[in-house]
C-alpha cells in the first residue's frame, strides 16, 4: 500500500499565481491579436502591450498579497511536510514581497519603453513572470535541488530577455555573454552541489548541515565551488566582468529588472544556503567572503568613476553594492542579516528609480545613456532631474535618504560583529562613490542642454513607478522612528520586517 | 567486479576540468557550448556515483533535473547564437566585442 503524501498546497500559492500568470499572458497575446475588435483598432500592438502589462502586474500583485498575508499570519508552510524541499516562511515571504513589488514596477515601466523600441511581444511579460516564479522557488528552497531549479528558472528567461531587441547587435552580444557566463557559473555551482552530496550524502540543507565535516576536503571544495557559482550571480569580484557588458547591451527595462530582482533573489538565496546548510563559523568560508567583499567594493567603486555611460556606471555601482551586502554575510550575525535584507529593500527602489529615469528619457528607440545625454536636463525637465538627484544621493548614501539608513544599519551591525577593517574599506569606497554619483547632478544642473530633441512626456506607468520609488527612498530616509500611524512604511517597520524574517534562518 | 568510487569521481573531475578549460580557452561559441555540456555531464556522473555510494535516490533525482534543465538551457543558447549569426555572420567570440570597459 502506498501512503498518500502529506501535501500543503498553500505553500505553492505565490509561485502558482506567477506561473499561471505567465501562461495566461502567453495565451492572452494570441487571443487578443486574433479578436475582431482588436484587429481593426488602430495601433493594436500598443494596446495589447498595455493590456498584457496590466495583466502581468495583476498576477504579480496577487502573489505579493498572498505573501504579505502569509507573512502577517506568521506561518511556515512546506509543500511536502514529510520531505520538505521548500519552506514558505517569513523569510521567503519577505523576499517574494520585495521581488514581486519590483517586478510590478518593471511591468509599469516596460510598456511604453517597448513601444519606443518597436518590440511588441507578449513573450516579454511571460518571460518576466517565469523568471519571478524561479526566484520564488529559489528564495523559499531548503534543498539544493530546488535552489538549482529556481536559479535556472530565473536565469534562462533573463538570457532571452537580455537579447530581446534581437535586431540590435549590442542586445545580441549582451544575451550571448550573459548566457555563456551564466551557464558556466551554473555548471560550477552544480559541481559544488555534487561534491557536497558526495561528502554528506544529502541534498537538503539540514542533511548537509548534519553531515558537513570541515576536515573533509571534498566538502570544503564543494562549498568553495558553491560560493563561486553564487558569486557569478550576485556579480561579485572576481566574477563580475560580465555585469557592465550585459547591463549596457540589454534593453533598459530588462537591465532594471536584472539589476534589482536578480540581486535580491540571489543574495537572499545565498544567505539562506549559507546559514541553513553550513555552520557560519567555518574559517575558510569567512576568509573567502572577507576578501570578496573588500575586492568587490574597491573594484566596483573605482571602475565606476571612469565610465562615460550611465548604464555602465550603474552596473559598476551594482557591483559595489554587492560588496557592501557581502559585509553582512561576513559579519554573519542575525542583526547583520537583517541589515542585509533592509539594504536590499532600499537598493531595489533607489536602483529601479535611477533606471526609470533613463527609461523615461529614451527617445525614438534611442536610450539616453551617455552622461552627455543628461546635459541641461534640469532646465528642460526639472522634476525628472530632481528625482534623479534624489536617487543618486540615496545610492551614494547621503543622510536624509533610504540609502543612508541602509548603509548605517549594515555597517553598524558589522562593527558590532567585529568587522572594523572591512567597514573602514566600505566607508572609504563610499566616499569614492560620492564622486561618480554626483557627476550626474552636476551634468544635469551645470551644463547647457544640447540641441538633440528630448522626450518631454512621461506615461502614467512611468510616473507611477517613479513616484513609488521616490516615496519609498524618501520615507525610509527619515530618522529611524515609528512613523505616524497612517504611514504603512517607515524604516523601523521595514527593519522589524527584516528582523522577523531573519528569525526564520537557523 | 568492483569499481572503486575514487576512479569514477576522478573521471568526473577530469571531464569537468576539460569542460572548464574548453569553455575558457576555445573561441568558437558552439565549442564553448559543448564544453559547458561536458561540465554538466561530469556533474551527472558524480551524482550517479555518489548516489550509488550512499545508496540514496537523491542523486538520481538531481541528475534527471539537471538533464532537463540542460536541454532547456542549450535550446535557449542555440537560439541566441542563431540570432547573433543572422546579424553578424560569425560564431567566434572574439568578433563579438562591441561592449568594452
Amino acid at each position: 500500500m502506498i501512503e498518500a503524501p502529506n501535501l500543503r498546497l498553500e505553500a505553492l500559492a505565490p509561485f502558482a499565481f506567477v506561473a499561471i500568470g505567465s501562461l495566461v499572458v502567453l495565451m492572452g497575446e494570441v487571443l487578443l491579436s486574433r479578436s475582431e475588435s482588436m484587429r481593426n483598432a488602430p495601433s493594436v500592438d500598443v494596446r495589447i502591450g498595455t493590456i498584457l502589462s496590466f495583466l502581468s502586474a495583476g498576477f504579480l500583485l496577487l502573489a505579493v498579497v498572498v505573501a504579505a498575508q502569509a507573512y502577517m499570519s506568521n506561518t511556515a508552510w512546506s509543500f511536502n511536510v514529510d520531505n520538505p524541499m521548500m519552506r514558505l516562511d517569513r523569510y521567503a515571504n519577505f523576499a517574494i514581497g520585495v521581488i514581486g513589488t519590483a517586478a510590478i514596477l518593471v511591468c509599469a515601466l516596460s510598456a511604453d519603453y517597448l513601444n519606443g523600441l518597436r518590440i511588441h511581444h507578449g513573450e516579454y511579460y511571460a518571460l518576466l513572470l517565469i523568471a519571478v516564479a524561479g526566484m520564488i522557488l529559489m528564495v523559499s528552497a531548503v534543498d539544493m535541488l530546488l535552489v538549482f531549479l529556481g536559479l535556472e528558472m530565473m536565469s534562462i528567461p533573463i538570457y532571452v530577455l537580455a537579447g530581446f531587441d534581437r535586431r540590435k547587435l549590442r542586445s545580441n552580444e549582451s544575451a550571448l555573454k550573459y548566457f555563456i557566463i551564466g551557464a558556466f557559473a551554473s555548471g560550477i555551482l552544480l559541481y559544488g552541489m555534487a561534491l557536497l552530496y558526495g561528502a554528506t550524502g544529502a541534498t537538503s540543507f539540514d542533511g548537509i548541515r548534519a553531515g558537513f565535516d570541515p576536515d573533509n576536503a571534498l566538502a570544503i571544495v564543494g562549498l568553495g565551488l558553491l560560493v563561486v557559482g553564487f558569486a557569478f550571480k550576485i556579480a561579485s569580484v572576481p566574477f563580475h566582468q560580465w555585469t557592465p557588458d550585459v547591463y549596457e547591451g540589454a534593453p533598459t527595462s530588462v537591465t532594471a529588472f536584472m539589476a534589482v530582482t536578480v540581486k535580491v533573489a540571489a543574495f537572499m538565496a545565498l544567505v539562506r544556503v549559507l546559514t541553513g546548510a553550513f555552520e557560519t563559523t567555518i574559517e575558510p568560508l569567512q576568509d573567502i567572503l572577507w576578501v570578496m567583499a573588500a575586492a568587490t567594493m574597491i573594484v566596483g567603486n573605482v571602475m565606476a568613476v571612469i565610465q562615460e555611460n550611465v548604464k555602465r556606471m550603474l552596473a559598476y555601482s551594482s557591483i559595489a553594492h554587492a560588496g557592501y551586502l557581502l559585509i553582512g554575510l561576513v559579519a554573519g550575525t542575525g542583526e547583520a542579516h537583517a541589515a542585509v535584507l533592509f539594504y536590499l529593500f532600499v537598493y531595489v527602489f533607489m536602483t529601479l528609480g535611477a533606471f526609470a529615469v533613463i527609461i523615461v528619457l529614451a527617445h525614438r528607440g534611442k536610450d539616453a545613456e551617455r552622461f552627455d545625454d543628461f546635459a541641461g536636463l534640469a532646465t528642460q525637465r526639472p522634476a525628472l532631474a530632481a528625482l534623479m538627484v534624489l536617487f543618486m544621493l540615496s545610492l551614494a548614501g547621503i543622510p536624509g535618504t533610504g540609502g543612508f539608513i541602509g548603509k548605517w544599519s549594515l555597517f553598524g551591525a558589522a562593527v558590532k560583529a567585529g568587522q572594523v577593517p572591512l567597514v573602514i574599506v566600505a566607508v572609504l569606497t563610499s566616499l569614492v562613490s560620492v564622486f561618480y554619483y554626483l557627476r550626474l547632478p552636476v551634468v544635469m544642473y551645470m551644463r547647457d542642454p544640447s540641441d538633440e530633441p528630448r522626450r518631454m512626456t512621461t506615461s502614467s506607468g512611468e510616473g507611477f513607478a517613479l513616484l513609488v520609488c521616490a516615496a519609498v527612498v524618501l520615507i525610509l530616509g527619515f530618522f529611524p522612528s515609528e512613523g505616524p500611524g497612517v504611514l504603512l512604511l517607515d524604516n523601523l517597520r521595514v527593519l522589524h520586517w527584516a528582523r522577523d524574517s531573519v528569525a526564520f534562518l537557523p | 567486479m568492483e569499481i572503486p568510487i575514487e576512479l569514477v569521481v576522478s573521471l568526473s573531475a577530469i571531464l569537468f576540468g576539460i569542460g572548464v578549460v574548453g569553455a575558457l580557452v576555445r573561441r568558437n561559441i558552439i565549442v564553448i557550448l559543448m564544453s559547458i555540456e561536458l561540465m554538466l555531464n561530469a556533474v551527472n556522473l558524480a551524482f550517479v556515483a555518489f548516489a550509488r555510494m550512499h545508496g540514496t535516490n537523491d542523486g538520481h533525482v538531481f541528475v534527471l533535473i539537471v538533464i532537463t534543465v540542460a536541454a532547456a538551457e542549450v535550446a535557449v543558447g542555440l537560439g541566441i547564437v542563431i540570432s547573433l549569426f543572422r546579424n553578424r555572420d560569425t560564431t567566434n567570440v572574439d568578433d563579438v566585442s562591441l561592449l568594452k570597459w
